[in-house]
């Protein structure tokens, strides 16, 4: 583990016993108040991502936010909640309902020399941005030389009973195309550094937000503005001897309390947090597969052609002679996300899920 | 005259007024003569060049629209930005591209804008001329334009963005949120449409249902003005007016520039879709190149050896492209999986010269 020591996080997760419960407002969204730091100095997700965005737009004047709703109303999630106020509504744009033209507004003003961070209210709206950011923000520099600063960013991912709509993991879709770096953090320290790594950086970088982190997860984070994450660094969030669990976002968190859960019965799983799924860490990854000899590839994005694949064909080409096991992925199937409850629960990887695939691996 | 368009008249045909006013000095105008005939040679020679088989990739020609290409981007000034697509070649030419580095893009050369990374009329120069290296979605550029505008107005500098799409372009989606939110933010942006008549192979009405495309502006709180693309001087006239009010805060104009696809959407169509009547009667009536020619000498603005002068200069500069882009060597292979992140440092240094002058 980076730190050490364990993180101090609230783990709420539900078990998979017991009858599933609907949250309020599960997606996350709605009037309440982004929040503060708790006396001790704890952010949650949500804050410290939020003053990553505040301390880089008052270091850098051409910096500045555009999107849905992010500044009279301060954001879908209120991560922009008060932005308007202290940077004006030259710094915090609301938009119209447009992502072709949010991300294309976003280029062309970062190849006159400003630093966008484009908000997309859902990360599974970025699909109605598609073109612009797989053929322009993706492709250009390559072809032109043109250095592209722009962040885009987003909530992502499921395990809200938010649907087919509110719920997608959009990486694979745009790692497949190369020339974007993505991030999917899944602590707020972490959440903070890289995005603020993300701000600094002169590519382009896509920054996914798990949005059951947002509100459920904190834990002390670094107060000095110069504190940066690197992008491309994956972390060992746990150490153990006997499986590596490699996984990322919402999943780090259902993982080490599978972790937790498995080191009562003897099982010492080390969990791995990819923090960017491209480019990945591959280096970091077969370290530890090095020292365990097993792998569990555990993602929200889909198995097939998702993050997990990726992840896991490298393991095999490139650990084939650590490995004692098969390279095991546990992702859900290419389909809709479901919103029932039960339906939710039995298509996402849950923490039992992670513990039974880990046993079983185990036994080999 | 331009005509800014009332949606509810009767469609207007081009060129119902014979010729703009002239606001353009004679050295200037002389000028803007070359600029055409040296976009009619090179897209004529082009096109003979790759009938023969010796130009490789693709071409698209612009022949028989410059009127509507030197026209917009004559009326730009340098720090002004450009937007334009693959048919748009003579309007970067117009905008100051290097016709011996646009050789050596076609023939896919280190010394190409793209360095090899990409072909044909897919070029542009931001860092010189501020034009965009094109892509072929459409019209995939707009959203950026608006962009460049946006970063004008949040930056207070005085420079104005314009973008080009045609008329096939108009039926997207981004057409329609590019300019309406240039509308909203009052981006200074002028957004011209090269109508020429048809997207690939289908005519205008299978790609919008009113008479003209300029009547559309209406919908988004903007002048739509309709020009003829067939006089250069017509077309230069509305989009300088389009360009100052732009730099004067005053937000984005469109501008339909009416005229004909003479040749196929690119090198490989015969575009056998395309009426010979009309075909005929475009190249009879609204050719760019050869109404401004007449209009100067018959005001005496040249004489013809002065244009034949100006056409062995044409010769001339399309001979050293030629030579220049076939000595340029092809990139170096290894260079391929580079320059794709600002880190490795591949556009900031000068690439490799050893990959040769025959491709494999």
């Amino acid at each position: 583990m980076a730190q050490e020591t364990e993180p101090k996080t609230e783990r709420k997760t539900e078990r998979k016993t017991g009858q599933p419960k609907i949250e309020s407002g599960a997606a996350g969204h709605g009037a309440e108040p982004r929040g503060k730091r708790t006396d001790d100095g704890q952010a949650t997700y949500l804050i410290a991502i939020a003053e990553a965005l505040w301390e880089e737009m008052e270091r850098d004047e051409r910096v500045y936010m555009l999107g849905e709703d992010i500044g009279v109303y301060g954001g879908a999630f209120k991560m922009t909640e008060g932005f308007l106020d202290r940077f004006g509504s030259n710094r915090v744009i609301d938009t119209p309902i447009a992502e072709e033209t949010i991300v294309g507004m976003a280029v062309g003003s970062a190849m006159e020399g400003l630093r966008p961070v484009a908000e997309f209210q859902y990360a599974d709206f970025m699909s109605s941005g598609f073109d612009e950011i797989s053929t322009v923000l993706g492709r250009y520099h390559y072809r032109s030389g043109v250095p592209l600063p722009v962040v885009l960013r987003g909530p992502s991912g499921g395990y809200v009973r938010a649907s087919s709509f509110h719920s997608v993991n959009p990486e694979p879709w745009f790692a497949y195309g190369g020339g974007i770096k993505i991030v999917c953090p899944s602590f707020p320290a972490d959440a903070k550094g890289l995005m603020k790594s993300a701000v600094r950086d002169d590519n382009p970088v896509m920054f996914l937000e798990h949005k059951w982190i947002y509100r459920r997860i904190k834990e002390q984070v670094p107060t000095d503005p110069d504190f940066l994450v690197p992008i491309g660094e994956a972390d060992v969030k746990r150490e153990g001897t006997d499986v590596s669990i490699v996984t990322y976002g919402a999943l780090v968190h259902k993982s080490l309390e599978a972790a937790d859960n498995l080191a009562e019965r003897g099982i010492s799983a080390e969990v791995v947090d990819l923090r960017t799924v491209h480019p990945i860490d591959e280096e970091t990854v077969l370290r530890s597969i090095e020292k365990t000899s097993r792998a569990l590839v555990v993602t929200e994005s889909y198995r097939f052609v998702g993050i997990g694949a990726e992840v896991g064909a490298t393991i095999a080409e490139k650990a084939f002679e650590h490995l004692d096991a098969p390279v095991t992925r546990l992702a859900p199937p290419n389909m809709p996300v479901p919103f029932s409850p039960t339906l939710e629960d039995a298509f996402l990887p849950q923490v039992a899920d992670i513990e039974r695939a880990v046993e079983e691996l185990s036994a080999w | 005259m331009a005509t800014e368009v009332d949606p509810t008249a009767a469609p207007s045909s081009p060129a119902e007024t014979p010729g703009a006013g002239r606001t353009l000095s004679d050295d200037v105008l002389v000028e803007m003569l070359h600029m055409l005939k040296l976009c009619r040679y090179f897209d004529e020679r082009m096109e003979a060049l790759y009938r023969q088989g010796r130009l490789p990739g693709a071409i698209y020609s612009g022949r028989g629209q410059e009127g509507t290409h030197v026209g917009v981007a004559w009326a730009l000034r340098d720090d002004d930005s450009l937007f334009p697509t693959h048919r748009d070649l003579s309007a970067q030419l117009a905008k100051g591209l290097d016709l011996k580095r646009v050789m050596a893009q076609f023939w896919a050369r280190i010394d190409g804008y793209t360095r090899g990374r990409d072909g044909n009329s897919h070029i542009g120069d931001w860092a010189g001329t501020r034009t965009f290296t094109v892509m072929s979605h459409l019209p995939i550029a707009y959203p950026v334009a608006a962009g460049a505008a946006l970063a004008y107005k949040l930056k207070g500098e005085p420079n104005v963005a314009l973008a080009i799409c045609g008329d096939g372009a108009t039926s997207n989606g981004r057409w329609h949120e590019s300019l309406n939110t240039s509308a909203i933010f009052r981006l200074p942006v002028v957004w011209v449409v090269n109508n020429n008549q048809f997207a690939y192979s289908a005519p205008n009405p299978l790609e919008f249902p009113t008479p003209t495309i300029a009547e559309r502006a209406v919908a988004y709180g903007m002048p739509g003005v309709r020009v003829d693309g067939g006089n250069v001087l017509e077309v230069y006239e509305a989009t300088r007016d389009a360009v100052e009010r732009a730099r004067a805060g005053e937000g984005p104009t469109l501008i339909e520039s009416v005229s004909l696809r003479w040749r196929g959407h690119a090198g490989h169509d015969p575009a056998k879709y395309m009426p010979d009547e009309l075909l005929q009667k475009y190249m009879a009536d609204h050719d760019p190149v050869r109404n401004l020619e007449d209009r100067m000498l018959h005001e005496g603005v040249v004489t013809s050896e002065q244009i034949d002068e100006i056409a062995k200069r044409v010769e001339a500069e399309f001979e050293e492209g030629y030579e220049y882009a076939l000595a340029s060597p092809f990139p170096e292979p290894d260079d391929a999986t580079k320059g794709l992140w600002v880190d490795d440092g591949y556009w900031t240094s000068e690439p490799g010269r050893g990959g040769g002058t025959e491709a494999g």
